[in-house]
């Protein structure tokens, strides 16, 4: 009984600290922290609502000023019915602002096109189409251009930079500016009769002013200025036409209509850059199950993602328990360093871990064959590499089970060992009736979530191996690509790179397959609970 | 008990009122500022950016914020940033133009024609990207290509292929080292680094269609050309002249402590060359077979207008900064010191004095730049890919295979 309680102690800081620490939150000081907190919340929402409120993002501002009056009544109202609700409102908003949220926006994201050429808006890549098209005419003129008013409307006072000729354009047009009432320095005009040049201090003042200023110049032709001091002359390619929704090429008369997919085609095929984001419903999840670029590979790439987490994880396991167990032998010398040594890759940052490896493991030049004098094609054979990204992952993962199984072997009541062995079992025969058992009630949904955490382990495989070695038909995932870093590879490099849409969409497959294999699993090992 | 909770509420009230009313006239005051130009640079130009950028706002009533960010990054970001942390300005390399451009990232920019004759056709022509119009998307500030190093000590600059591969082996041997000539793959394969071998034994990328534009249905991977020349990678591979397994420490290693006479890089390791106290030349690379000339992939990296300069209403000021600011000689000169590059401008280049820079320039004669259409992001990893598994050593597959291999995969990508 006191043997407990100094335990107890020793873990638990002094419960009259704590008890001191709670007492702080009731009582006069209490009120004034949680109304000061609060205060800051409610000053946190309100701007947060203006802010908000600017950007026209309605139900975001009605969501944050709810779920605040929410949390306000539950803390300012004394009744004991709303005690849980301190709890869950703060709890619930933290499950939606980072689970729910993120669920639904990526699977939002894997209905849309949303890839490299089709990232604008609809009305932002019309605007974009419009402004790459224009060209300088061969026969076109650039100006060194000075910022002015007259009678308080912008224009602009121009050199021509190859005749030198003085212009004046307004949204009017272009006016012959006589030479005499200007006053041209090193081929920019600085003053002008009628006029008064913008003092450069000003120019940040009149930017949105000075982009919107276009002279006609005729033919659809007009000059624009293209920053402060430059303007030329343009004229465009394509003609927009808001009624039928086509662009129609001024040149050829070619038109190119919206095909529904989020581009502007002509009836041959090619289509105006860019593109904009839409609605494309299931398309995404038919090219993952029928495309052979996509799904070829996903079957094999989803074979070894099981295979990879199941063997990293029953390995860590094993070993981690097998020293566990030795380590866990009272009175062995020197335990605590050893135990401290065993933990020490567990202390390492990973990727960092992983990109050590990466050069221990080099065939010609690493450590690891100069010391076991071997020639072993560590990376660069796929049967190898595999076996390599086990082996790291396992060296990165043990001490972690280590760590488990040594605290839940303290959990195995010794009255029960001494009981099976009174009985005459054996140590392997004890070992396996009755403290694996009671071992894996505890460990299991560990188990299972660790197999769910490596399933989607990204480092490990990016900075060891990168995927690599590439077999030749291997065009997308290579030997030891796992789902997660196929997704990544789907995403930057397929069809030009930035599918994003596309990568929603396997992440999507890849969640309901961990879900359901974790599902399964946590079913299964209910079985094991009847132990008890 | 009734009054308790009228007093709680009320103070309640009364606290979070004040701190609102502090909250919201914070939030004011910040928006109220004159106009601020954001500008993107990565670690090695921040000081020069911020210079150069300062100097131009002074007199133009505004401010210019430079954000620090990782290079590559600032690539990826430009796809998914919120426009109230959008950059105006951001330092970027030509073949990122595609993606932006066609994802309506970046803004075309018209330059002045004594601008434009000022910096070589090539440079403004990698910045230059479209399908129906060709508009060029930035200012280009710094030039980069890789060369061949020579340590002076243990070889001669080679005088042909068959000559650098001579001595390369014959060092490999005094020195028992794993490979003759020192150039980076790795696991994951390096094809910018491989590239001039590539284009010396007759490869291409992509070839261009009528109108001078990239066709990336023209691959040139495994042209008929190339594949005549691949058992000449066999053979380096059997003779151990190049290995994939050298990564980029290794190579580095190995030339830095005089394991081998011959070394692929750019201008970012000389400084190690020269801290290690070998004596080195920086040259051309030479013929491998007639009709080809290896020539490394060009990278010209500069300055772009992003589509958020307009929703910030600093557009005109962000252009004037980057078409007319930046594209001065003395910028110019500036902004490719600031990570050891030679300028784009020509007027600046010819104040280059550095000989290792010069030497690079050289070494850069007829190359291509890099494509800067979005498929070519489907060809690294394949192309890179292909070197690695004929250049292994032991288990390799026949370059011929490999490159077939590499191309079909390619085109299946860009689909």
């Amino acid at each position: 009984m006191t043997s407990t309680r100094i335990a107890a102690d020793a873990i638990v800081p002094s419960p009259s600290l704590l008890a001191r620490g709670i007492g702080l939150f009731s009582g006069t000081v209490g009120l004034a922290i949680k109304l000061l907190l609060l205060g800051a919340l409610n000053a946190l929402a309100i701007w947060a609502v203006g802010v908000l409120l600017a950007d026209e993002k309605w139900v975001a501002a009605v969501a944050v000023g709810a779920v605040t009056f929410l949390i306000d009544a539950a803390y300012l109202i004394p009744s004991r019915r709303l005690i849980p609700l301190k709890f869950l409102i703060p709890g619930s908003v933290f499950l939606v602002a980072f689970v729910v949220i993120p669920i639904i926006s990526n699977a939002n994201i894997a209905f849309t096109n949303w890839s490299t050429g089709h990232n604008l808006q609809k009305d932002e890549a019309i605007q974009q189409i419009e402004e790459v098209s224009l060209v300088q005419p061969a026969d076109g003129t650039t100006y060194t251009s000075t910022p002015a008013t007259a009678d308080g409307e912008l224009v602009l006072l121009l050199v021509d930079d190859v005749a030198g000729d003085l212009y004046v354009g307004s949204r009017d047009g272009l006016e012959s500016l006589a030479p005499e009432s200007a006053t041209v320095e090193a081929g920019v005009i600085t003053a002008a009769e009628g006029y008064e040049v913008v003092r450069s201090a000003d120019l940040s003042a009149i930017d949105q002013e000075l982009n919107a200023l276009v002279i006609p110049t005729g033919d659809d032709r007009f000059v624009r200025s293209e920053g402060l001091s430059v303007a030329v002359e343009l004229q465009p390619t394509l003609s927009y036409d808001e009624e039928s929704d086509t662009f129609t090429s001024i040149e050829t008369g070619t038109v190119f209509s919206d095909n529904g997919e989020g581009s502007y085609v002509a009836p041959g095929g090619e289509a105006l850059e860019p593109g904009w984001r839409t609605r494309v419903g299931f398309e995404n999840f038919k090219t993952v199950l029928t495309d052979p670029l996509v799904r070829d590979p996903f079957i094999r790439v989803f074979m070894w993602t099981f295979a990879y987490a199941a063997l990293s994880v029953f390995i860590q396991f094993v070993i981690g328990l097998f020293l566990a167990i030795t380590l866990n032998k009272p009175g062995l010398k020197l335990r605590r360093a050893m135990r401290s040594m065993l933990v020490l890759p567990f202390a390492i940052p990973a990727f960092l871990a992983v990109l050590v490896w990466a050069g221990l493991l080099n065939d010609e030049f690493g450590v690891v064959n100069n010391a076991l004098n071997t020639s072993i094609p560590w990376l660069f054979d796929p049967t190898w590499a595999r076996v390599s990204c086990i082996l790291v992952n396992v060296w990165i993962g043990f001490p972690y089970w280590f760590l488990v199984c040594t605290a839940a072997l303290q959990a195995v009541p010794e009255e029960l060992t001494e009981a099976a062995r009174v009985d005459g079992g054996g140590g392997i025969q004890v070992f396996r009736k009755v403290t694996l058992p009671l071992l894996l009630v505890v460990t299991a949904p560990l188990l299972i979530a660790s197999f769910a955490f490596n399933f989607n382990l990204f480092n490990n495989i990016y900075f060891l191996t990168g995927g690599g070695p590439y077999g030749v038909d291997q065009p997308i995932a290579g030997s030891t690509d796992i789902l997660i870093s196929y997704t990544y590879k789907l995403a930057f490099q397929a069809a030009g790179g930035g599918q994003y849409a596309l990568a929603a969409t396997v992440s999507i497959f890849i969640f309901f397959i961990v879900a359901g294999i974790s599902a399964i699993s946590f079913w299964r090992t209910k079985a094991l609970e009847t132990v008890r | 008990m009734l009054r308790i909770r009228r007093v709680r509420i009320l103070g309640g009230l009364a606290v979070a009122a004040l701190v609102a009313a502090v909250g919201v006239s914070a939030a004011t005051s910040a928006t109220n500022q004159a106009s601020k130009v954001v500008i993107w640079a990565d670690a090695d130009r921040t000081p020069a950016v911020t210079q150069v950028a300062n100097a131009w706002a002074q007199d133009k009533g505004v401010t210019v914020q430079v954000v620090q960010k990782d290079f590559g990054n600032i690539r990826s970001q430009m796809t998914t940033v919120a426009a109230e942390t959008a950059p105006d300005i951001i330092v970027g390399a030509h073949d990122w133009i595609g993606e932006l451009s066609t994802n309506g990232s970046v803004v075309p920019l018209t330059i002045a024609a004594a601008t434009r004759k000022d910096f070589p056709a090539y440079a403004l022509n990698a910045f230059s990207y479209g399908v129906a119009v060709k508009r060029l998307y930035g200012i280009p500030v710094a030039l980069e290509n890789i060369a061949l190093i020579t340590n002076t000590k243990l070889a001669k600059v080679p005088k042909s292929w068959a000559d650098l591969e001579k001595q390369a082996l014959a060092v490999k041997k005094k020195k028992k080292a794993q490979v003759g000539l020192a150039v980076q793959q790795g696991a994951g394969g390096d094809a910018y680094h491989m590239y001039p071998m590539f284009s010396g034994l007759g490869g291409y990328i992509f070839g261009a269609n009528k109108a001078g534009n990239l066709d990336a249905s023209d691959i040139g991977v495994a042209n008929k050309k190339f594949l005549k020349n691949t058992k000449l990678i066999d053979q380096w591979n059997k003779e151990g002249l190049i290995r994939s397994q050298v990564a980029w420490d290794t190579a580095r290693d190995l030339f830095t402590k005089g394991k081998v006479a011959y070394y692929i890089t750019g201008p970012w390791f000389v400084s190690d060359i020269k801290k290690a106290g070998i004596k080195y030349k920086i040259s051309a690379f030479p013929s491998i077979v007639p009709g080809f000339k290896p020539t490394p992939f060009l990278g010209v990296q500069g300055f772009m207008v992003t589509k958020f300069a307009a929703t910030h209403g600093v557009e005109s000021l962000a252009k004037d900064l980057v078409a007319s600011y930046m594209a001065r000689p003395a910028s110019q000169l500036a902004l490719a010191a600031a990570n050891g590059r030679f300028p784009a401008s020509v007027a600046a280049g010819k104040q280059v004095k550095d000989p290792d820079l010069k030497a690079f320039g050289a070494a850069s004669q007829g190359g291509v730049p890099m494509p800067n259409i979005p498929a070519m992001n489907s060809v690294w990893q394949d192309l890179g890919a292909a070197w690695v598994r004929s250049t292994k050593g032991a288990g390799s597959i026949p370059a011929r295979r490999s490159f077939i291999g590499a191309k079909k995969s390619i085109a299946q990508k860009i689909g």
